[in-house]
């Protein structure tokens, strides 16, 4: 049976189906019923639930925000370029800035307590990885992401960035510090 | 006195104006398969990801 001569019938979605290419069919669907339930199963089991809030804004009104909470929030300063390090409000908003070639600030949020992560870049873009914890967001400009998030354990993590975004894109790393709550 | 066959031969239906199936037509149809594998990826990707980007709403 040749694909390149005309079919030999003018009926020919009548003809009965050969056996190796009803086979081949079968195959074929199978893996793509198998490639398309993987989809969902693993949004749901592998825990890719990323939110999906988001908002426009510019790279100045979300600076203000940002500054704001820098402002009340600090307690200490790190590295040679004094990155402050924040320790906002348990519930609060809190702002994260990418941009080339640093994320600012560093934040230290508090085991167990529920913060408003937003995250949005002033120049283009960039991607938020946490590690080990293995979260990645993509960073965009223009656009405020923002992410419910509940440190579940105490310690230090990774923030790097993973998305391209120029020749420094390697020194572009910063740190999330989880410590236990405060009491009083 | 001529001989009615019982039942047409295969190659009768090409005589017989038997409908061709819905499927086959389709099949047969570069321009509308052109058309569908053009159109069909534009509106549901394309389309669908500009609307839902364009719906983004303004930071207070």
């Amino acid at each position: 049976m040749s694909a390149i001569q005309p079919p030999a019938e003018r009926l020919w979605w009548k003809q009965p189906l050969d056996r190796v290419e009803g086979t081949w069919i079968v195959i074929a669907f199978v893996w793509c019923m198998v490639m398309f339930f993987m989809m969902p199963y693993w949004h749901v089991y592998g825990k890719q639930n990323l939110s999906n809030e988001a908002y426009r804004t510019t790279p100045e009104a979300y600076l203000a925000k940002a500054q704001a909470m820098v402002d009340k929030h600090t307690v200490r300063t790190v590295t040679e370029q004094n990155i402050p390090v924040v320790h906002p409000v348990p519930g609060s908003d809190v702002y994260l800035v990418a941009r080339l070639w640093q994320f600012w600030p560093v934040l230290e949020l508090e085991e167990g307590q529920t913060y408003r992560l937003h995250i949005m870049s002033t120049d283009w873009l960039h991607g938020f990885s946490l590690q080990p914890e293995n979260i990645n967001i993509q960073i965009h400009p223009g656009y405020e992401h923002v992410v419910t998030l509940t440190p579940t354990k105490e310690g230090t993590y990774s923030i790097i960035c993973n998305e391209y975004c120029g020749i420094n894109h390697h020194t572009m790393a910063s740190k999330l510090y989880v410590v236990k709550p405060k009491k009083g | 006195m001529s001989q009615v066959p019982a039942s047409p031969a295969p190659a009768d239906d090409d005589m017989h104006d038997e409908p061709v199936p819905m499927m086959q037509q389709l099949i047969d149809n570069p321009f509308l398969l052109l058309f569908l594998g053009v159109a069909m990826p534009t509106v549901l990707y394309i389309v669908w990801g500009v609307m839902e980007i364009v719906g983004i709403p303004i930071a207070k």
